[in-house]
Formats: structure tokens, sequence, C-alpha cells
């Protein structure tokens, strides 16, 4: 369980003056719930994922994962970020392998799983590429394999398919939701498209404009395993991207009256 | 089969060095002055200068003195400028003092370092330290700057601590960096070698330059001019390979080579 309480989160700027990024922040998140924070862009998004990794110290208020606070980056809770963050240096099995590694997996072994991991996410034969010889999408999909490599129990995913193509937007979607039925991680996932919120999230967690507070926290009631083919066409599916694009548009209204 | 195309950017850097070569033998000929000898002339000189057993020696003396400069100086100063690009606290207390050496010509300051340790090794191998030191840290300190945030969080979910980041993520990623500085460091060890050698006449191949310089053996001049060239060149070349496998995973794909390599 994630709990997040009263967090908020000042920024100096460049101009000495302070921003309020996020606002008395309060969220709780139940173990292997896939859940989606949808707002604005610049509504504090981001730094609330950094606040549960434990990369950005909050201003105020606590975070705790299983009851133990946060206080730095663990291995417990893997990042997958938007601008993917891979070892440049490293191949395609040497980046997946590099978790394991560091967790004292063996060579031999770390190898093993990590080549299975490369197969799942689909970039079989790709195992010796280096970063800069992949696309945005395979890019995207060896980062997930190597956050996915040492097994954190919470996966935060910032925006990850929001620099993707539509085409391969919705293949990592569907492989991402695999992947989850399969083992039940919780995720706490970023996005700005409430299509992809409502189609992989057990709950929507939707924010004002800066500065960031919780608007509403939508429970998407849809069963599953979900097929995509089947669910654009479900009539709740529907019900649900409409109701919540409408709380996105009057989020400015809402602001005047908490 | 080699193309035409990748054949005549093989030959590319021979052709150009018998081109000087040529400019040089013609423009000797119709100067026809003692102090200019003719490229053949200071070509014939270059085998004797090198089966000389004293002439060697120099040589070598001089070589051994610029690896351990560059080797001393590359080995402190990757790890300084990282840590200067990773920690302001660091950074702002060396700043100022390579902002006040940067500009200095370190071959000025063989004089004072003469004066406070003699004409010997010493004095000579910390001149070309000098002269490797400032390059490397510049571009050990951007390289270490310019490292994604997000790969050292990444580094750190993993459970990497502080000093494993330093070492196996701000290291690597800043070496294309690194490199680019070490090549510039490695000619300027080579240049302040031979500058050191000129003031402090003792050894080394400045040396043997400047005494031939003085007793007007000026075939041995330029040949020592060609010696000293072929080194320079020859260790730009080898250091290009190096660097070159090194970071293989960043090279753009086309790039055009600029060096002898
Ligand atoms: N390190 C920082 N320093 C100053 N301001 C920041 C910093 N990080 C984020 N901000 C500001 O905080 C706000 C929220 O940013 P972010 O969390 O990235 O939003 P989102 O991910 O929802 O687009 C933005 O206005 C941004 O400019
Ligand atoms: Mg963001």
């Amino acid at each position: 369980m994630i709990e997040i309480s009263g967090v908020s989160q000042v920024f100096q700027t460049s101009g000495r003056q302070s921003h309020l990024a996020l606002s008395n922040i309060s969220l709780t998140i139940q173990d292997g719930a896939f859940v989606s924070i949808l707002g604005p862009s610049g509504c504090g998004k981001s730094t609330l994922l950094y606040i549960v990794g434990g990369f950005v110290a909050p201003s105020q208020g606590t975070t705790r994962v299983k009851g133990k606070a946060i206080t730095g980056p663990g291995p417990d809770r893997g990042p997958v970020f938007q601008e993917f963050a891979l070892f440049p240096w490293k191949s395609v099995l040497g980046n997946v392998m590099y978790g394991p590694r560091q967790q004292g997996v063996s060579s031999a072994e770390a190898e093993a799983q990590s080549r299975q991991l490369i197969e799942m996410v689909g970039l079989k034969g790709f195992e010796h590429f280096y970063p800069k010889e992949l696309s945005g999408g395979m890019k995207q999909r060896v980062a997930l394999a190597r956050t996915l490599a040492y097994h954190p129990a919470v996966l935060l995913m910032d925006e990850p398919f929001g620099a993707l193509d539509a085409h391969t937007r919705t293949r990592l979607q569907n492989d991402l939701l695999n992947i989850w039925e399969r083992d039940r991680k919780t995720v706490l996932f970023v996005t700005h498209s409430v299509e992809e919120a409502v189609f992989l999230s057990d709950k929507v967690v939707v924010m004002t404009r800066s500065p960031g507070r919780i608007k509403r926290i939508i429970d998407i009631d849809l069963p599953r395993p979900r097929r995509r083919a089947e669910l654009l066409l479900d009539p709740h599916y529907q019900k649900y991207v409409v109701d919540i694009e409408g709380m996105i548009d009057d989020t400015s209204e809402d602001e005047l009256h908490p | 089969m080699m193309s035409w195309r990748t054949l005549v950017s093989r030959l590319a850097p021979l052709l150009a060095c018998l081109g000087l070569l040529g400019i040089w033998q013609i423009g000797a000929l119709i100067l026809d002055t003692d102090s200019f000898p003719t490229a053949i002339d200071a070509l014939r000189a270059v085998p004797s200068i090198l089966t000389d057993k004293e002439s060697l020696i120099n040589i070598l003396a001089s070589l051994r003195r610029m690896a351990i400069g560059f080797g001393v100086g590359v080995g402190l100063s990757i790890p300084l400028g990282l840590m200067m690009g990773r920690s302001r606290a660091v950074a702002s207390f060396f700043n100022p003092l390579l902002m006040i050496t940067y500009p200095v010509p370190k071959a000025a300051l063989m004089p004072i370092i003469m004066l406070w340790l003699g004409v010997g090794d010493l004095a000579k191998t910390l001149v070309i330290f000098l002269g490797v030191s400032l390059p490397v840290v510049f571009h050990s300190f951007q390289g270490a700057r310019a490292v994604e945030e997000k790969m050292l969080w990444s580094g750190a979910a993993m459970g990497l601590s502080a000093g494993q980041r330093m070492l196996r993520i701000v290291l690597p990623s800043a070496l294309p960096e690194i490199l680019i500085g070490c090549r510039t460091g490695l000619v300027l060890a080579l240049i302040t070698m031979i500058t050191s050698e000129m003031i402090a006449r003792q050894s080394g191949a400045g040396n043997i330059l400047f005494n031939a310089l003085d007793m007007g053996q000026y075939d041995t001049v330029f040949a020592m001019i060609i010696i000293v060239g072929a080194m320079g060149i020859g260790l730009d070349a080898a250091f290009e390979q190096l660097r070159k496998r090194l970071v293989r995973w960043s090279e753009p794909r086309f790039d055009l080579p600029l060096s002898f390599s």
C-alpha cells in the first residue's frame, strides 16, 4: 500500500520566487492496483511520481510504502521515465541486466531472465543493439523491461507512451496490460490521455490545473481482462471517457469553489 | 572489396603528406639557403638521428616524461572534473583556481618551477602535467554536468550508492566528452614537452633540436621537426583508435575523420 498524506511541493524558481507545484495531496493506493494520474500539463503529475519514487523530497507531508516512510529511491519502486533514461553505453541486454546484477543475481541467471524479458517486450533479436540504434517505441520497451527486471513491487510510470505514435502506443498499452494482468504489480501511471487512463486503470485520479490538487478520484468499474476492441464499443467505457474529459475541461471553475 | 571512395579517404592523409613534402622540396630548391634544407635532405637526416644512441636516449627520456605527465594529469583531472560537475561545492572551490591558471601559458611557469625544482625530470614533468590537466578537467566537468538526471535516478532505484553512481553512471556517460579532453591534453603534452626542453636544455628531443639550431645543423633541426611531428601524428592517431573503440556506442553514424587514424 502506498500512502500519500498532505503532500505539498514548493519550488524555488530562478527569479527568487516560489512556485506551489502540489498542494495538499492525499491518496492511498492499494497493493496490486493500477492507478492513473490525469491532469493538464504542469499540474505536478511528474513531481508527485518523483516524490513517491523518493527522487524528490516533498516540502510538506509524508509518503509511505508498506507502512515505511519513503526517504529515498529503492528497488521496491521502479520508475519508467518519459525520457527513457537508458544507459547509452550498454546494449539492450546490458541495460536490462543492470538491475539484477546490481541486486547480486549471478551473471548467467541475470542474462537468462533478461533475455526472457526482452522477448516478452517484443525485442528478441535486438539484444546487442545500443539505445541510439533503437526507435522511441523500442527504447520505451527496453526501459520497461529494465525496470521489470529487478522486480519492483511498484511501477512508477511517467507518461511512458506520451512521445510515441498512436500505433506503437496502442500496442504498448496492450502489452503493459498483459504484463500487469499476469503479475499484478501496483502501478502508478501518469498520463494526459483520458482514454489511456480509463483503458488501463482501476482508479483514475484527476488533478486540477497548477497548483496541483486532487479534484476527483474515479473508480473504473470495467471487467478484466480488458480487450481494447471490446472496450472501445462498451458504452460504460465511453461514458467514463466523456465524463472524465468534462472534469478536466471545467477544472478552472472548480478551483474557485473547492 | 574496398570501394574507390574508401580507398581515396584512406589514402588522403598520405597524399596530403606527400603534397606538403613536395611543396617544401620545391620551395627549398627555389630559396636555396643554408637555413632551409630541402625535404629530401631533412628526411635523409632522420635515420641517422634514430640510430644514434645518444639521440635515442634523449627522445626516450622525453617520451617517458610525457607519458608520466600525461598519465598523472589524466588520472587526477578526470576525478576532479567529474566531482566538480556533480557537486556545486567542489566546483566553486576549484573554479577560481582553474580560472586563474587557465590563460597562463604553462611554459611561462617553467622558470619559477626550475628555480624550485631544478632543471631535471621533475620540473619538466610538472609542466607537462599542468598542460594536460586543464583541458581534461574542463571536459570531464562538462561531461559530468550534462549527465541526464533521470539516468542517475534509474541507477538509484536499482540500489546504486552515490559512489557507485559516480563510477558506473557519471563516468561512462561523460566518457565521450572526457576523451575529447584527453585528446587535446595529449597534443598539449607533446607541445609542453618540447617547450620545457627548450627552456631547460639538458636532455630530450627539444634539446637535440635547439642544440642543432645553435650549431647551424639545419638538416638535423628539420629532421627533428619531422620526428616530433610524426610522433604527434602517431600518438593522436593511436589515441583516436582507442577513443573510437571506447565510445562506439555514442558515435554519430557519419563523421569525417579528423585524424590520421
Ligand atoms: N525542479 C524544479 N524546479 C522548479 N520548478 C519545477 C521543478 N520541477 C517542476 N517544476 C514546476 O512544477 C510544476 C509541475 O511540474 P511537473 O510535475 O513536471 O508537471 P506535469 O508532469 O504535470 O506536467 C511546473 O509548473 C514546473 O514548472
Ligand atoms: Mg510530467
